[in-house]
């Protein structure tokens, strides 16, 4: 049972493979492709079955291909290379004795190190010779051989510039002849005991001649070279080919462009060491072509952070070529850092980005969507079943289109990137300080000033948007690699075969019919790769139907196959073609294909040209992933070897790292646009790390890079956090602010903010680094949960260091971040905002009533709120008394915290607080309702228990102070007496309120009976805050419950069978579901009806609330009860005791009067410590008492008021004479009357005695003191007890 | 000149070259066709790796949940007088 490969593929896209994470990352190479193709895997192997006796070639290439290899290698390592000499200890004078095994030590260290450097010098020696040895071979002008073929040219000019940047690696490297020096002399130490020592010697001052010359590598290069026979030939055939590829810039890679542009300079200078010779190559190439170039390109990456200047190169290299000194036209070239200032001005618009990314992002839209069209077109494509020939060929071939110009964008982009890199290397910034100005630019290392200062934020900004670009390019363009891998080889395959089997044809029939060698050449090409036999597979009446028309006039038809030419193939192919253009003369003059004189028509030397450079293409198409990597390779950006070993440090922080700037600059800069793109910069990394492990091969790079890559994820994601946060909250202040308030308001658009988009970034579950995957939306809701509760708790912390007028503003904040977790909510799954609440309230425990908040409010309420706050009846606040409280109250500082711990902007914040301000003076309702939100159904009852058991407390300590009182005061007081008028009444009363030494106790029983009253009348307010609730909720519920009002207004059950509509309801939809024969699960709406039943019996009980103020009010009459007998004696006479002093009415008529009179007197000062609640708690308790009629009939201000009457009465004139001086007294004590009326009204209302008292009058009229109330203290034990 | 090109036996070369392409689209067609199925697993890995994570949330505030829930019920059973009444 075997199944075609294709179907069992094809059987796997039923699979369905939906991933919800957006593509913000680069590419990923799961497989990496060797490159197969540009490289032969199997080292030109098959060359030899093409019979072109190509032999000589392919083992000479094979030779240069390994020497590349291991040129790489060594480049590596003295890139790499790290002082020792640094890390050597020192001994202390304690060991000196052991210097010896000191040096032996040392010595054994550095020689490992000293080997690899002896190695290399090998190496080049060996490597020059062989270079030399093979252009010699092929550049005779008698050669026996075939060859050289470009293959092999390419390999020439690469092994060339390994041998370059070797030599400039090892100039550049300080710390390799220092370390050899300290290794020479620990040698001369160590030495002293050896025998045979001359060798090692010998080889020591060998390597110390090599390290300290300046491009000793090129010198022994050009000794071989030139020593047995010239080689300029070549030399000229490699400049004429590097110019004219850099001239074309046709199917050149960034990286091959950069290997020609620095072997040039080289090439020259060998090549003009001689008068005449430079005049042979200036006939081939114009000088101002090889001018044109170095300038073009003053400066060319060859390392991550060490760029070569071709101008410098020259200039260096003249002093040690001496025949090459002469060429002054080449030598007056400016190096980059003398440009003269005109040109320094043109190049930045060159070099840096910033100016080209208008067009790249141009580029990159126009090219990502025509890309997208044609694959989809292929898609399309693969999933008809017939389709047409042409169609097929037409769709192929635009993807290889788009391929080709993807790889090409590619190259640019990567390439201006690596330029930029270079010119920023080679111009340091001047002024560090102007970007940040408290950092002094003396302490900035150079890496500082190369990197660090020197990209400006809008370079910064262009770089990220570029390397984005690249990436995500990249990573499209991978996705669909085995989606086009046919396609593209198809396409590969037909232009082969059209040139071979079409082209070809009609060449030799045309134009080479007489030429015979030539010809000859051109039937080989077709030897070699025509596959004749591509339709064969087809059957005869398709082949019929795809022909139409005859062979002759379309030429010869082939069948497409999805299949390449091999390397060996298109390595033979350039190879044939180069021989009919040269003729297989390395002295022809003139250029490549741009020969005037030669013998071949001009069309078809175009035809050969194209192909030619399309070949070398091609290879780079079939290590299609391959060549991703390497155009989207950016970990360059990363390293700093020669600047870190420049600074003599071990590493530079990242903040000096361009990747992390990168991130950085996208998270500082809150653009939108930019923001989808921050994990791009990241994978900076990972192509760093990747280049560090297979590329250098130097596992403390890689420990280097995940060490950094570790500690600025974290600071990433906590500065993401940082910023989801800070917008969350101000969208959520700003949405809170009244609109439209905003609207009128001139600076409104402060208080806007700019939607960001992070919901991209939340998305995110596997954030590629290092080989890691990280699940970075588990990690931001981490750290989200942990925000919230730290914003709870300083919250809190913030209310507590305030009085508890800062309610208002706490619940405006609390509130600003619930809707902030509300939008947040949306996105990302967070703890909800009540379990967080409850859990920073430490109210998650089923039995505890009261929170955090609740204790706080309490603990305020009985040291600051009650004591220090006074009541103003009028306005029904309450304020904070001027006078300076007794005890001051201790209170933690206000703590600090960021602008995004209140409403998250600045603006915002100050606009929420100039709200909150109003609020801040007084206690009034406003804040009761927020306290009645803040506190809930949970914590308030225990708070009111609170207040009525301090309310008994404070009765229980005034008492022995009340009797006190009452012994003072003389034991009958009769009735004011009218004929001494109001002066005659004061002066009794003064006399009869003596209090003597209690009158110290007067001021602590006012006191006590003012936070009686301020607990009454605070209570008051709950209730009427509470009342307001109630109404709202029973709005809400009542239609569902089934309440109407009936005829006398009171709320009646509707007639419904007893049933309220919303169990109706849910019964009836039920019964209508369950009946469906579909319904699938009926248990959940038989639940669900349930559930309704019980949510009718709760809030059905919950209708009919009674009123806080009422049950407060019975509560204190109970509490007053054990003292009634103390405070209201019952007459003997069973008649009302006139002149009786013991009751409470008489003590409070005195205070009453005394601190009136006071406050008049001082113009008020006791007013402001006592304020409205002692009229509430001086009332309140002698209401309660049922001494409410005695106090109206017996008090002394109202006597004093009778008797004012009487006499403004008795006199006709207006004012008189016996009032005068009296006007303020009798003002203030009509103001204390119409407020204890007041009281006593709303007394009346909300608690109702006189029934009471009513009955309790007998027939005869005697009324019967005071019946016993029902309420008893224990009665109250239900609610929630004080600490529970 | 015209050392270059002499296939010395070009007929069979011709022959040879024409097996090598035939061979050659079998390999090609074997090669691409693993790496179309290692495709797919990289994407299936991708995307249960995505269907676990939003799983693991799941449980991560379920387990939020089941915490608060235990310290409620541990509160309330510490306090075993409260249900007596």
């Amino acid at each position: 049972m075997a199944v075609p490969v294709e179907e069992a593929i094809a059987a796997l896209s039923t699979f369905s493979l939906e991933d919800e994470q957006p593509e913000i990352q680069g590419p990923a190479i799961w497989v990496s492709a060797e490159p197969g193709a540009t490289n032969s895997p199997i080292e030109y192997s098959d060359v030899s079955a093409y019979r072109l006796s190509l032999s000589e070639d392919t083992k000479a290439l094979n030779q240069l291909n390994t020497l590349i290899q291991e040129g790489k290698e060594m480049g590596s390592v003295l890139y790499t290379y790290r002082s020792c000499v640094k890390a050597l200890p020192q001994l202390p004078e304690s060991m000196k004795h052991s210097q010896a095994d000191l040096y032996m030590e040392t010595y054994q260290v550095l020689d490992l190190e000293m080997s690899r450097l002896r190695e290399i010098q090998r190496w080049q020696s060996s490597a020059a010779s062989k270079l030399a040895a093979d252009m010699q071979r092929f550049s005779r002008p008698e050669r026996r051989i075939n060859g050289p073929s470009i293959t092999h040219l390419w390999s020439m000019l690469k092994l060339l510039d390994i041998l370059v940047q070797l030599d400039h690696l090892k100039n550049a490297k300080a710390s390799i002849p220092n370390d050899f020096s300290w290794y020479k002399r620990t040698f001369t130490q160590v030495s002293v005991q050896w025998q045979d020592v001359d060798t090692m010697r010998e080889e020591l001052d060998d390597l110390q001649i090599f390290l300290s010359t300046r491009w000793a590598i090129l010198l022994n290069l050009h000794v071989e070279m030139f020593r047995v026979n010239n080689v300029e030939d070549i030399l000229q055939v490699l400049i004429v080919f590097a110019v004219e590829s850099l001239e074309l810039d046709f199917a050149l890679l960034f990286p091959e462009r950069h290997i020609l542009l620095r072997v040039l300079p080289v090439l020259v200078v060998l090549a003009t060491s001689s008068e005449k010779d430079s005049e042979s190559l200036y006939k081939r190439v114009k000088i101002n072509r090889l001018i044109n170039i170095f300038k073009n390109d003053p400066v060319i990456p060859a390392f991550p952070d060490l760029h070569l200047s071709p101008a410098a190169i020259l200039k260096e290299l003249s002093s040690y070529f001496q025949k090459f000194s002469s060429q002054t036209r080449l030598l007056t070239l400016p190096a980059p850092h003398e440009l003269p200032l005109k040109e320094a001005q043109e190049y930045p618009r060159q070099y840096l980005i910033v100016n080209h990314i208008g067009a790249i992002r141009a580029e990159h839209d126009d090219f990502s969507i025509r890309f997208a069209s044609s694959v989809n077109q292929l898609l399309l494509l693969k999933s008809t079943e017939s389709a047409d020939a042409e169609w097929c060929k037409e769709v192929k071939g635009n993807v290889y289109d788009m391929v080709v110009e993807g790889f090409q964008l590619l190259s640019r982009w990567t390439a201006r990137i690596w330029e930029q890199c270079a010119w920023k290397f080679s111009r340091p910034c001047k002024d560090a300080v102007s970007l940040e100005a408290n950092e002094p630019l003396g302490s900035c290392s150079d890496y500082e000033k190369v990197v660090r200062y020197n990209y400006s934020a809008e370079e910064r900004k262009a770089l990220v948007e570029l390397v984005s670009y690249i990436k995500s390019t990249a990573a499209m363009m991978q996705r669909c690699d085995t989606l086009v891998a046919d396609a593209l080889w198809e396409t590969i395959h037909a232009e082969v075969q059209d040139f071979v089997q079409n082209t070809l044809a009609i060449m030799l029939r045309t134009t080479f019919r007489k030429k015979k060698d030539l010809s000859r050449i051109l039937s080989d090409m077709r030897t070699l790769s025509a596959d004749w036999m591509a339709n064969t597979s087809k059957s005869e009446p398709e082949l019929q139907s795809l022909q139409p028309g005859g062979e002759e006039s379309k030429g010869n038809f082939f069948y497409p196959r999805p299949v390449a030419p091999t390397a060996a193939q298109v390595h033979c192919l350039q190879f044939l073609i180069y021989e009919v253009v040269s003729g297989g003369n390395l002295r022809k003059p003139g250029g490549l294909f741009g020969n005037s004189g030669s013998e071949i028509p001009v069309n078809d030397m175009k035809q050969l040209e194209t192909f030619f450079y399309k070949l070398s293409f091609f290879l780079h198409m079939l290590d299609y992933t391959a060549t991703l990597v390497t155009l989207s390779d950016l970990g360059f950006l990363w390293f700093r070897e020669f600047y870190l070993e420049s600074s003599r440090v071990i590493q530079f922080p990242i903040e000096c790292s361009l990747p992390w700037m990168l991130v950085d600059h996208v998270l500082e800069s809150h653009n939108a646009g930019l923001l989808e793109r921050v994990l791009m910069p990241l994978d900076i990394y990972n192509d760093s790390a990747q280049q560090a492990l297979v590329v250098l091969k130097q596992r403390f790079l890689y420990d280097e890079i995940e060490a950094e890559v570790d500690h600025c994820f974290d600071i990433f994601v906590s500065k993401l956090c940082e910023s989801i946060f800070t917008y969350y909250k101000s969208w959520a202040a700003s949405e809170l602010l009244d609109p439209s308030f905003l609207f009128t308001l001139d600076n409104g658009e402060n208080f806007s903010i700019q939607p960001m988009r992070f919901t991209t970034l939340l998305k995110m579950t596997r954030v590629k680094l290092l080989g890691r995957t990280v699940d970075l939306r588990s990690l931001i809701t981490e750290r989200l949960n942990k925000v919230f509760r730290e914003n709870l708790e300083f919250l809190f912390d913030r209310f507590e260091s305030q009085d508890l007028c800062a309610i208002v503003e706490l619940e405006k904040l609390l509130d600003v971040l619930k809707h902030a977790h509300e939008l947040l909510s949306k996105d990302i799954s967070i703890d909800s905002f009540d379990l967080m609440m409850n859990e920073m309230l430490e109210n998650i425990s089923l039995v505890s009533y009261s929170s955090r908040l609740a204790s706080q409010i309490w603990s305020e309420m009985q040291n600051d709120f009650l004591p220090n706050f006074i009541l103003c009846n009028t306005t029904q606040r309450f304020i904070r008394s001027s006078k300076v409280p007794s005890v001051p109250v201790q209170k933690p500082s206000v703590p600090y915290a960021k602008p995004n711990f209140y409403c998250g902007t600045q603006d915002l914040n100050s606009a929420h607080q100039s709200f909150a301000r109003l609020h801040s003076g007084f206690f009034g309702m406003p804040h009761m309702f927020s306290m009645v939100k803040l506190l809930g159904s949970r914590s308030l009852p225990w708070l009111i228990r609170a207040l009525l058991d301090h309310i008994s407390n404070k009765i229980s300590t005034i008492e022995p102070m009340i009797m006190g009182l009452q012994e003072a005061l003389p034991k009958s007081i009769g009735l004011l007496p009218f004929d001494g008028g109001v002066t005659g009444c004061m002066r009794l009363i003064k006399e009869q309120l003596n209090w003597g030494k209690k009158s110290e106790l007067k001021a602590e029983v006012l006191r006590g009976i003012k936070e009686i009253g301020s607990t009454l009348y605070w209570i008051g307010l709950l209730d009427i805050a509470l009342r307001e609730l109630d109404t709202t909720h029973f709005m809400q519920t009542a239609p569902w419950l089934g309440m109407i009002p009936g005829a006398d207004g009171q709320i009646m059950q509707a007639q419904d069978g007893g049933v309220s509509p919303i169990v109706n309801l849910f019964k009836s939809a039920t019964t209508a579901i369950v009946s469906n024969p579909i319904c699938a699960s009926p248990m959940s709406f038989h639940t669900m009806a349930k559930q309704a039943e019980a949510a009718d019996l709760l809030y059905k009980a919950n209708i009919n609330t009674g009123s806080i103020l009422e049950y407060a009010l019975a509560f204190t009459s109970a509490a007053l009860d054990k003292y009634c007998s103390k405070w209201s004696a019952t007459p003997k006479t069973g008649f009302i005791d006139i002149t009786t002093s013991k009751d409470f009415y008489r003590i409070y008529s005195g205070l009453q009067i005394g601190y009136v009179e006071e406050s008049v007197q001082m113009s008020s000062p006791s007013h402001e410590v006592l304020g409205d609640s002692v009229a509430w708690g001086g009332c309140t308790i002698m209401y309660l008492l049922g001494q409410q009629l005695h106090f109206e009939l017996f008090d002394f201000s109202y006597q004093v008021l009778n008797v004012a009457e009487v006499e403004g009465v008795s006199h006709t004139h207006k004012n008189p004479p016996s009032l005068q001086g009296w006007e303020a007294l009798l003002e203030a004590l009509k103001k204390a009357r119409r407020l204890n009326n007041h009281v006593f009204s709303m007394l009346k209302a909300r608690c109702p005695l006189e029934d009471k008292t009513a009955c309790a009058i007998k027939q005869s009229g005697a009324p019967l003191h005071r019946i016993k109330f029902e309420n008893t203290v224990s009665a109250f034990e239900t609610l929630p007890q004080k600490g529970a | 000149m015209a050392r270059a090109g002499g296939i010395t036996n070009a007929v069979n070369v011709g022959i040879a070259v024409q097996a090598d392409w035939e061979n050659r689209e079998f390999i090609s067609h074997i090669s691409l066709n693993v790496r179309r199925l290692f495709d797919f697993l990289v994407q299936f890995e991708a995307t249960t790796k995505s269907k676990l994570a939003s799983l693991n949330e799941k449980l991560d505030l379920l387990e939020h949940r089941l915490e608060l829930l235990e310290v409620q019920v541990g509160t309330a059973s510490a306090n075993p007088a409260l249900f007596n009444t």
